[in-house]
């Protein structure tokens, strides 16, 4: 049976999939403290991790730096784990070092204006560059399972699509009529494209008033020198995402609002040949107490007066939202097409130490025989 | 309304109101609970979601598009997709239909259109402005237009866009566009910009950061934070004492477990509506949590009445 136990002992990379604020970043935190509790030489890349977990990670240094994180406070003196916060204007630029030829074609690059304009925003560079810092991580970092928080991408495909489409353009004719927009190359089949290009390219710098087109052209001018480099580079990153050593863990919680989400995102991740292996679902309350089958055992005994009626109201609320939480989790369950490997409870306060990922290490490994952090 | 207290979120006057936020917070409920508040209020409004969301499913079920259709009397809603308003800004420029979708559909575009800064955020707001400036016998079409705009990472380049395009483009039609935009958003009688948070911490400290980005940096009139999914005050500190004897007597409980569940999830929403109110020196709308489906017509009409109150608009 596939679980979460075999994913941390046969994986390379584990990567957390799902919406922004289902607690993606705890959910990866805690499986790599498990991971290097069991042996393994784990790392964590987080994106946008609170102060509280940025403190019980030790991650107040510099970013993109791995920083050691000690789990001898939880019993695990020997254990290796690493974290480190995703970078993505550094990672571009120490890319460019390692593809430029010559130092100088290097800071020629990372000085030209657009280059510093553009690294964040040129279709889909910034996650791309989440990607290429994972792969030099398990290329370079001497890891044995990297444990990855993705990025609170517009799509989260976007991130894992990022290598395709980076080669996409580099391979398409934009690149090379932008670097010169009025050379018309006598490409067959596409000319009329072309020529539409140029001309709504001179139209909108009249139409603007934008200088746009020289400036791009001498940045594609500069970079295309690398794009071979770049281009096996990107073939490279991908494989390593689709290989069957990469686990996408699909991280959510029983809200509405995460069917319509999840849905679109398995579609899409199906659409670059990935599909979801497993699925955490984080802020579920307990069905057993909550559930729309569990009992109603009543008012305790001996509850004066006053509170007898806010313990009722507030018991029926949390009823109430154990009722939504199972009529969400199913259709949200079937559209991802996985087993559900692990539920982590509601938690009243927002994790921030290692014990506390530890303890929600318990609830995604419930065999393990210690106690789990109390949640609802 | 009490009177000679101003309303904490000035809705009565304004003509457009942009609402942002964290992913995830509930920005675009609280969108639809602000445009049932104003329509409430007797205003025509026109309720807008920039990119394809939920806003539809929200106001009861209608698929939205480009064009504003009509929702209920005096609420009508669109969807505006940046791909389209580009399309239809280069079949604008170059006149002729076939050409432009042949070049819409080449990936050479795409390449143009991530290069242009700003250039997808002109559109959205250049169309807005339309909508705002719209008059029909001699009165506007929509007295307010509520923008559910991208998510916090995404809405600063958007209200920013005069200010980046406006130093690229100084002349020409693009320019004297632009400065008419930025003369609406930057108008504080004009345009309201409200971040909506949940209690929690990562999402004050973004709430707090873009705070002090939108009103510091962009000079925007920014409404106190709108304060999401606040859990409801059960049960007060006194209680906790008689929850632990109850606990002691009768051992575990589910009504127990109920109980301090919710005062523990109270207690540190109070922890984060402080450092909120700290950090911005203004007292945040506050929504309850709803334990239903917020998003069904019934919490959003919740929502819309405790917005209303804030407005000081009679719902």
């Amino acid at each position: 049976m596939s679980s979460l136990a075999d994913a941390l002992e046969s994986r390379r990379i584990i990567l957390c999939v799902g919406s922004g604020g289902v607690g993606k970043t705890t959910t990866a935190a805690a499986l790599a403290v498990e991971a290097a509790r069991r042996g393994r030489r784990t790392a964590v890349l987080t994106v946008d991790p609170s102060h509280r977990l940025k403190d019980a990670l030790g991650l107040s240094a510099l970013a993109g730096r791995p920083s050691r994180v000690s789990l001898a406070g939880i019993g695990a003196r020997g254990a290796h784990l690493d974290a480190l916060l995703l970078d993505v204007k550094r990672t571009f630029d120490e890319l460019v070092r390692t593809l430029a030829t010559t130092p100088e074609q290097a800071r020629a690059v990372l000085e030209n204006r657009l280059y510093q304009n553009l690294s964040g925003t040129l279709a889909g560079t910034a996650e791309y560059m989440a990607v290429e810092q994972v792969y030099r991580l398990a290329a370079e970092g001497g890891y044995d399972l990297l444990v990855v928080d993705t990025p609170p991408a517009r799509h989260a495909v976007d991130f894992l699509d990022a290598p395709r489409r980076l080669a996409n353009l580099l391979d398409s004719r934009a690149f090379a009529i932008l670097k010169n927009p009025t050379s018309i190359l006598p490409a067959a089949g596409s000319r009329l494209a072309q020529l539409l290009l140029a001309a709504v390219l001179r139209g909108l710098e009249r139409f603007t008033g934008i200088g746009l087109v020289r400036e791009v052209g001498e940045f594609v001018g500069l970079i295309e020198v690398m794009t071979g480099a770049l281009r096996e580079r990107v073939r490279a990153v991908g494989a390593l995402l689709t290989s069957d050593r990469t686990m996408p863990l699909l991280v959510t919680a029983p809200e509405p609002r995460l069917v319509a989400e999840t849905e679109a995102l398995v579609r899409a991740l199906g659409a670059i040949g990935l599909s979801i292996q497993g699925i955490v679902v984080n802020r579920a309350l307990a069905r057993a107490t909550f559930g729309r089958g569990a009992p109603d055992p009543g008012l305790p005994d001996g509850v004066p007066g006053a509170l007898a009626a806010r313990l009722a109201a507030s018991y029926r609320e949390l009823r109430a939202l154990g009722a939504r939480q199972e009529a969400t989790l199913a259709p949200l369950v079937e559209s991802a097409r996985a087993p559900v490997l692990a539920e982590v409870p509601l938690l009243a306060t927002d994790p921030g130490s290692l014990a506390d990922l530890a303890a929600i290490a318990r609830h995604l490994f419930p065999g393990s025989g210690r106690a789990a952090a109390v949640g609802v | 309304m009490t009177p000679g207290v101003p309303p904490r979120l000035p809705l009565a006057s304004q003509r457009l109101v942009v609402v942002t936020g964290k992913g995830g917070v509930g920005k675009t409920t609280v969108t639809a609970a602000l445009a049932h508040a104003a329509t409430a209020g007797g205003r025509r409004v026109l309720a807008v979601e920039v990119g394809r969301g939920p806003l539809g499913l929200l106001l009861g079920g209608t698929r939205l598009g480009s064009a504003p259709m009509r929702v209920t009397a005096g609420l009508a809603a669109a969807s505006l997709e940046p791909e389209v308003l580009l399309g239809d800004f280069v079949e604008g420029v170059l006149r002729f239909r076939i050409l432009a979708r042949r070049l819409l559909e080449s990936t050479s575009f795409q390449v143009l259109a991530a290069a242009a800064p700003g250039l997808g955020e002109f559109l959205v707001l250049h169309r807005l402005l339309g909508w705002v400036e719209a008059r029909r016998r001699g009165r506007p079409v929509y007295d307010l237009v509520v923008v559910d705009a991208p998510a916090s990472g995404h809405s600063l380049p958007l209200l920013a866009a005069p200010h980046t395009l406006g130093a690229l483009a100084r002349l020409g039609p693009v320019a004297e566009l632009l400065a008419r935009i930025q003369r609406l958003i930057a108008d504080p009688g004009a345009t309201l910009v409200c971040v909506v948070t949940t209690p929690e911490e990562l999402a004050v400290r973004e709430t707090v950061e873009l705070h002090r980005e939108l009103a510091g940096r962009l000079g925007l009139a920014v409404a106190p934070p709108i304060v999401n999914a606040l859990p409801r005050r059960r049960f007060t500190a006194g209680d906790a004492a008689a929850l632990d004897r109850l606990e002691a007597a009768s051992g575990p409980h589910p009504y127990l477990r109920a109980a301090r569940f919710q005062l523990e999830r109270r207690r540190q929403a109070d922890a984060q509506l402080t450092a909120l109110r700290r950090a911005l020196g203004a007292a945040p709308v506050r929504l309850p949590f709803l334990f239903g489906a917020p998003d069904a017509p019934a919490g959003v009409a919740a929502l819309a009445a405790e917005l209303a109150r804030a407005a000081g608009l009679a719902a």
